[in-house]
């Protein structure tokens, strides 16, 4: 893609959060927690109806969307805020936006501002990041 | 109530998260990792970067439940994830030793008008190589809703 301040970013898109991968998660995790396994103890806590997606995964779908838009750049820093959860069988998408661009040994040096969206909800994750792309690339 | 009116919290602030024992990224749970979510990994040694927080949040000297414990509070009663910084100086590799270094930066009493009293958990936590090389700094920042039970 065409780097340059105020292009939009390939989105990522997960059609289906599933509850299947959020065991799987529980499990990178080492994290237990009941409300991202178990729809009762969402609905215990008051919380909903359905399981919730961990927040490292929701955040792990914008990091997808950032290397794909930019192969073989490195992620230099993320500043995220997590702003709502995800529900299990939800639609999200990561998108995002170049908002700065610089120059320097070699290197193009890009900061973005990231979003992830469920459907028919708004923004789950808002933050900016910053990438350092090699010259040429 | 009142935010001036609210008991202290916890003096928690300087507790070290310092872990026990190295991380290692295993190859096999990068690929699943990333099989999950529908992507391939990289072709070369790197992993996901989202193991910032897999690697620290389990390398650091406390489980998430020991971590609350420190600040009084039940892990049961959902602590929530605020937001996530992170500062990377290398790209992080799969089968790799990495140590976390990192402390409790400070834990901060409010009111909050949806849920009652909370309290703002911000810790640092710093992985490495074992021969001290940074690889990454990472600070998080967690609600744990108290309501009424100060």
């Amino acid at each position: 893609m065409k780097i340059a301040v105020g292009n939009t970013l390939p989105p990522f898109r997960v059609e289906c959060v599933s509850p299947e991968g959020m065991k799987a998660w529980a499990g990178f995790l080492r994290d237990p927690n009941p409300i991202h396994l178990d729809p009762r103890a969402v609905k215990s806590k008051g919380l909903g109806d359905r399981v919730i997606n961990q927040g490292p995964a929701n955040l792990a779908y914008v990091i997808n969307m950032l290397q794909r838009a930019f192969p073989g750049a490195m992620i230099r820093t993320l500043d995220i805020r997590y702003v709502d959860n995800v529900f299990g069988g939800e639609a999200v998408e990561a998108s995002g936006k170049i908002t700065q661009l610089s120059e320097s040994a070699g290197e193009i040096r890009l900061a973005c501002e990231v979003v992830l969206r469920a459907e028919a909800r708004g923004a789950v994750i808002s933050g900016t990041a910053t990438l350092c792309v090699p010259v040429g690339t | 109530m009142q935010a001036s009116s609210l008991p202290p919290p916890p003096q928690v602030a300087g507790i070290s998260l310092t872990g026990r024992a190295p991380y290692v990224i295993s190859r096999q749970e990068n690929l699943e990792l990333c099989e999950s979510m529908g992507i391939v990994p990289s072709g070369d040694d790197r992993a996901h970067p989202i193991y910032f927080f897999i690697a620290t949040q389990i390398g650091m000297g406390m489980t998430v439940a020991e971590l609350c414990a420190v600040c009084e509070f039940n892990v049961d009663d959902g602590p929530m994830i605020v937001s996530s910084k992170v500062e990377f100086s290398q790209s992080l590799l799969v089968e790799q030793a990495y140590r976390v270094t990192g402390e409790i930066v400070n834990l901060t009493r409010k009111l909050s008008r949806k849920i009652g009293v909370i309290d703002m958990l911000e810790y640092r936590l710093n992985l490495s190589r074992p021969d001290g090389t940074p690889v990454l700094v990472t600070t998080s920042v967690w609600v744990l809703p108290r309501g009424n039970s100060t």
